[in-house]
């Protein structure tokens, strides 16, 4: 019933390693279905949702709030995922979107750069120059989003439980190391981490649903209890309560709705 | 006139300052004053001694003096002594006891800050709404605006007035007696009742007429009047196979506040602490909707009952109940979050929710952090309720409050005023000397102590007067004001004296409602006297006009009164505009209307 999310770093086998260890634990393997879900629930094109996952906001879209909105909805589809558990995610910034869940495996995927450059090499037969930059560009581009988005470094270790480099250690060292990891007692899912999940998958649904207005809220569920803050009260108050009554009807779990207004976001808000 | 100097510039880029931190509040108003009397000595605008002279001004005592007098009057219970006859006269009907309790508040708040007259009246105005089942929206607004009005009955009613003898002093101009405002204030204060009584039903909010504290399930009132309780049992197997339950996360996961609950083997807990474990097979009685308790009797196999049982006897109405708390001004609680101040556990009491701004919070109360005008509803028993009400901060009325009497210490009160009064008219004592007189009689007569009267002192307001002073200074020496004011006539050329001062009050007003009211009478009584001097008006007249109509704030809920009536009120901004507005409108035609009639402009 755990969760897995491999992070990792452009051709570092990341995806190989998830594929092997969703194999040996019976899980299922989850990366791009989440983009496609995502698109057809909240009818967005795909390479809007893949560009706004991959390159780091720009400066028009920091008044836009565009990116926002498709994380949000990418986050959506994730969340609801992974409600049921036994998933392996590997995809950019799983470890962040799915961040406050109890339960959840973070490890992270590297190769060493000649590797990488002989893969791309091979595959795209270019230049080993070539490669190299194509895959040092890649890697600054998906430092600049977790940074706008999360502040934070992907290279930092203490972001994940786990961190392997593709090395000196092979893919199924990788992989028999996971698949060790994900029996540990710490990430074995409790009564109190299941509903976690169920709650945020409840708060990321209704942060989709009013991100597009309201770029700037926080959400919370705890056992069905919503709460949404504001940062500004007056402003968005009176739309706000407009649309509440919309979400009430169409997202289920939903036991009671509360707008805080002018306060501190709680830092599990999404 | 004489030419701009850079001195002037310096005082006007100065004022332009002050203003601008009032405005966009980065610091508190009272930060700002404090930069002022910092940053003109070390401009060289004014003296060093200059800086400082507000603090021993007599606006500086006097108010130091009244704030002391009124928490002596506070202390003496009077208020409640006052309710029942003024109640009698009043009768039945709701205008008339709007017009009584107006007119109270508003003799009270001459004599006293107009804040701590609102703050001392709240929990008299609650408990009359519950008697008398009217909506506390219809009592709250026009009693604040009469607290408020009633600052301008007498020279010691509000700061400006307080402040103006001294911002007249340096035109030795001669100074205004304690009741030359008198004539004027009670019009005001009696036009603004008349507002309220003939036009009510168009300017306020119609609360229903339903009966006031009936609780009503599918329909929670504001401010979350969830008196509906529920005894339950848990099964025998409740703990077995899961993890520990504890009272919080009840409360987290269906919105439940468990107000009793028993402790095996047969311990009866009143307002359990939120880390209390819930067992098997005991009884806890939870407040809150039906649809939340029937949920959490589905899902975690507990028997509904259909009546209080085990706890009837210790929940009764004559044991226990829930208040309406409001959170008065200066309260210690203030600022801090719900769970820091943890009333379950130092009062013995469960806050169920809080109502501020329009909005019922519920869910997640625990993390709020509380404000001033927060209504926060409490449940315990009467005499755990008593203790959190003397404990201060937070002001709420119980039904014991009408026996709490303590007559000697009120005809103490009454003396000291009293003489504080005579000093002032018989003997024409200065009035910082005399009201201090007054407080000095009631600390040894023992109304309060020395350290009661100390911690009543509200340093903001000391602060806030004593650091604009100096301004007003500079303004002055510069010849700022003079220069303003000049440019402006030249502007506008002649003027008609009543033309001229609707023109100050209409200003004053605008001024007080963006700015402090005591920042706008320092910046503005050295202008407008410049004003009348050139346009040959008496300049008594036009610095009375700043003192009275900075006092002309009711249009927003900035003015303190109507922020702390606004949470209890239920009011929300709109209504402070639509009754604001008319009452501000009649203010300034009763208040020029008057100072013509009796001073003859």
């Amino acid at each position: 019933m755990s969760i897995i999310t491999i992070s990792r770093g452009s051709y570092s086998m990341g995806k190989t390693v998830a594929e092997e260890v969703a194999k040996k634990l019976n899980y299922e393997v989850i990366s791009r279905e989440v983009l496609l879900d995502a698109c057809n629930r909240f009818n967005v094109p795909e390479i809007k949702l893949e560009s706004a996952i991959h390159d780091a906001p720009g400066i028009l879209e920091r008044y836009r709030h565009s990116k926002q909105s498709y994380i949000a909805y990418i986050r959506s589809a994730l969340v609801e995922r992974v409600v049921g558990g036994n998933v392996v995610y590997h995809g950019l910034a799983g470890h962040l979107l799915l961040k406050g869940l109890p339960n959840v495996l973070k490890v992270r995927i590297t190769a060493d750069l000649e590797r990488r450059i002989s893969i791309v090499v091979e595959r795209d037969k270019i230049s080993p120059v070539e490669a190299g930059k194509l895959i040092l560009e890649d890697d600054k581009q998906r430092r600049k989003w977790t940074h706008s988005l999360y502040g934070e470094d992907p290279r930092d270790t203490s972001l994940y439980d786990l961190s392997i480099c593709i090395d000196k250690l092979s893919i199924q060292d990788a992989v028999d190391f996971i698949c060790q990891a994900a029996g540990a007692k710490g990430v074995q899912p409790t009564e109190r981490s299941k509903q976690k999940v169920k709650d945020m998958a409840v708060a990321c649904r209704v942060k989709a649903d009013l991100v597009d207005e309201f770029p700037n809220i926080g959400v919370t569920s705890e056992y069905g209890n919503v709460l949404i803050y504001t940062k500004d009260k007056d402003t968005t108050a009176g739309k706000l309560s407009r649309q509440l009554n919309k979400i009430r009807e169409n997202i289920s779990g939903i036991n009671h709705l509360e707008t805080h207004g002018g306060i501190e976001f709680p830092s599990d808000a999404v | 006139m004489e030419p701009l100097t850079l001195d002037m510039i310096l005082v006007m880029s100065m004022i332009g300052l002050a203003i601008f931190l009032f405005i966009v509040e980065w610091v508190r108003v009272d930060v700002v004053a404090i930069l002022m009397m910092v940053a003109l000595p070390l401009l060289h605008l004014v003296t060093p001694k200059e800086a400082f002279v507000g603090l021993s001004s007599n606006a500086v005592v006097s108010i130091i003096a009244v704030i002391i007098i009124g928490a002596g009057l506070d202390r003496t219970g009077m208020i409640n002594k006052l309710v029942a006859p003024v109640l009698r006269i009043a009768g039945e009907s709701s205008s008339r006891i709007i017009i009584a309790i107006s007119l109270t508040v508003a003799i009270i708040s001459s004599f006293m800050q107009n804040i701590g007259a609102a703050a001392l009246f709240l929990p008299a105005i609650q408990r009359i709404s519950k008697m008398q089942k009217i909506p506390l929206s219809r009592l709250l607004m026009p009693i604040g605006f009469s607290a408020i009005l009633g600052g301008t009955i007498t020279l010691v009613g509000c700061s400006p007035l307080i402040l103006l003898n001294d911002l007249l002093a340096p035109f030795n101009l001669e100074p205004f007696g304690l009741f030359d405002v008198t004539p004027i204030g009670l019009a005001l204060v009696a036009s603004g009742i008349a507002c309220f009584v003939l036009l009510g039903r168009f300017i306020l909010p119609q609360g229903d007429d339903k009966e006031v504290g009936q609780a009503d399930p599918d329909q929670p009132e504001p401010g979350g009047d969830l008196t509906e309780f529920y005894e339950l049992k848990t099964p025998d197997d409740f703990i077995d196979y899961r993890d520990p339950v504890f009272v919080e996360d009840l409360r987290r996961r269906y919105l439940l506040n468990v107000v009793a609950i028993t402790e095996p083997p047969d311990y009866h807990v009143t307002s359990p602490q939120p880390d209390m474990e819930v067992r098997s097979g005991i009884e806890l009685v939870v407040c809150g909707q039906k649809k939340d308790v029937l949920r959490m009797v589905s899902v975690e196999g507990m028997h509904l009952k259909d009546d209080l049982e085990t706890y009837k006897e210790s929940l009764s109405a004559q044991t226990a109940g829930s208040v309406e708390a409001v959170v008065a001004p200066r309260s210690p609680f203030a600022g801090k979050s719900l769970k820091d101040i943890n009333f379950q556990d130092r009062f013995r009491v469960t806050p169920l929710s809080v109502y501020r701004q329009e909005e019922t919070y519920r869910a997640k109360i625990d993390d709020l952090v509380i404000q001033v005008g927060d209504v926060v509803n409490l449940h315990g028993t009467w005499k755990r309720l008593m203790a959190l009400q003397k404990e201060g901060g937070l002001l709420f009325s119980l039904p014991t409050d009408l026996e709490e009497m303590r007559p000697e210490k009120a005809l103490w009160a009454g003396f000291w005023l009293t003489t504080a009064l005579v000093m002032i008219m018989g003997f024409k004592i200065q009035l910082s000397v005399s009201l201090m007189t007054g407080a000095l009689g009631m600390i040894l007569t023992q109304v309060l102590t020395i350290d009661e009267a100390y911690q009543s002192v509200d340093w903001r307001t000391i602060f806030l007067l004593a650091g604009l002073i100096p301004l007003g200074i500079a303004t002055q020496k510069t010849g700022a004001a003079a220069w303003i004011a000049h440019t402006i006539l030249n502007i506008v050329g002649d003027v008609s004296p009543i033309a001229l001062l609707t023109v100050i009050g209409i200003l004053s007003t605008l001024f007080t409602l963006v700015i402090s009211n005591v920042g706008a009478t320092v910046l503005l009584v050295p202008l407008v006297v410049n004003m009348a001097l050139a346009a040959h008006v008496d300049p008594r007249m036009a610095a009375l006009v700043v003192g009275l109509a900075t006092s002309n704030s009711f249009m927003l809920p900035t003015h303190q009164v109507n922020a702390l009536y606004m949470g209890p009120g239920h009011y929300r901004t709109v209504d402070f505009i639509k009754a604001g507005a008319l009452v501000s409108v009649v203010f300034l035609v009763v208040m020029i209307a008057m100072i013509s009639l009796v001073y003859g402009v």
